[in-house]
């Protein structure tokens, strides 16, 4: 059910997870940041984010880059939920009919 | 930040400041579980057990850095590639943190080191932007703990029980990308990316970011892709920085 060396790793993975999550707030409590390191923390999500779901970008699949370019559309309309359901069901659609 | 706590109501109406919060997470929790319930599905195909996979979504409970923990799963799995990559993509959180650490001021650290326990981009999200309206409307202290554990706790619990579900019924859906349900990862970033949006000056580091993680994606075998984009992004941030006249 649960293998030693997963468990290991999960834990692990917690561990420095939590350490992220308080780092932040541990180190900069006090401090008073500059109009620079402001502008680059503001980015550093963002960068993240995008960063995660580059691969989707260069696909070589043709069906997933229309229903990316769909999904990308109603990112910048919608809210959360049809968002989600747009892509969904333009990814299952356009890879029935393309891919 | 003025230490002033002019108003302490949230005493008598921390029922109703609990309920906000999950009110307001109601449809990000909507848009979580598809991605749940293919994060669990997948985590099967990498032959992950059910309990595994709980204990990984309860106690890391950080949604991206697990679907790159899964994404690089092998059997036995690479223990530092894996905590290399997720201490990467959810290195985020030290800035969320920071950004979040004024309005934690006045609350002492045995409430604030497990609230932030449940810090993850939605409930950091809404309880900064929450703090930052009630700052606005002149409500001291600006930030409402109860309203943000409502929509912490909210996400936890849908977080970690659909990841479940997704593992429970991973065997019986098959390939999951057949059904375009992987696309509610790219779509729920992307709307997390326009809350995210100021302009397209401030959002340059960001295009840095996905050409360099796509290039590093395509030329270099793992997920350093990540890292890279995450770092170039950064980088550029603090290089195209210019003083406000």
């Amino acid at each position: 059910m649960i293998d030693a060396m997963t468990l290991l790793t999960i834990v692990l993975m917690a561990g420095v997870t939590y350490l992220s999550r308080i780092g932040g707030y541990v180190v900069l409590r006090n401090r008073v940041l500059s109009a620079r390191a402001t502008a680059v923390m503001e980015a550093a999500p963002g960068c993240v984010l995008i960063s995660v779901i580059a691969p989707a970008f260069v696909s070589r699949n043709p069906a997933d880059l229309a229903a990316l370019a769909v999904t990308f559309v109603a990112a910048t309309r919608f809210s959360m939920l049809p968002t989600v359901l747009i892509g969904v069901g333009a990814a299952g659609i356009l890879r029935h009919l393309i891919g | 930040m003025s230490i002033l706590q002019t108003v302490e109501a949230t005493g008598e109406r921390s029922g109703s400041e609990f309920r906000r919060g999950v009110a307001s997470c109601a449809p990000v929790l909507l848009g979580t579980i598809p991605y749940a319930l293919v994060l669990g599905a997948q985590a099967t195909q990498k032959g992950l057990s059910v309990v595994e996979l709980s204990l990984m979504t309860g106690l890391n409970f950080a949604g991206g850095s697990e679907f790159a923990a899964i994404q690089l799963w092998t059997s036995p799995p690479h223990i530092v590639l894996i905590v290399a990559i997720t201490f990467l993509v959810n290195s985020r959180h030290l800035l969320m943190g920071a950004a979040l650490a004024p309005f934690l001021r006045h609350l002492p650290r045995r409430k604030v080191f497990p609230a932030l326990f449940f810090m993850c981009d939605e409930s950091w999200a809404l309880g900064l932007a929450d703090a930052r309206q009630r700052a606005g409307a002149g409500l001291m202290p600006a930030f409402s703990p109860r309203y943000y554990m409502g929509a912490a706790l909210a996400m936890y619990l849908t977080w970690v029980s659909f990841t479940t579900v997704g593992a429970l019924l991973g065997p019986m859906l098959g390939d999951v990308g057949t059904y375009g349900f992987d696309m509610a990862f790219p779509a729920v970033f992307l709307v997390l990316m326009r809350g995210m949006w100021k302009g397209m000056a401030p959002a340059l580091p960001w295009l840095v970011s996905l050409v360099v993680a796509a290039l590093v994606y395509l030329l270099v075998p793992g997920a350093w892709y990540v890292a890279a984009g995450a770092v170039s992004g950064l980088a550029s941030a603090w290089l195209l920085w210019r003083q406000e006249p």
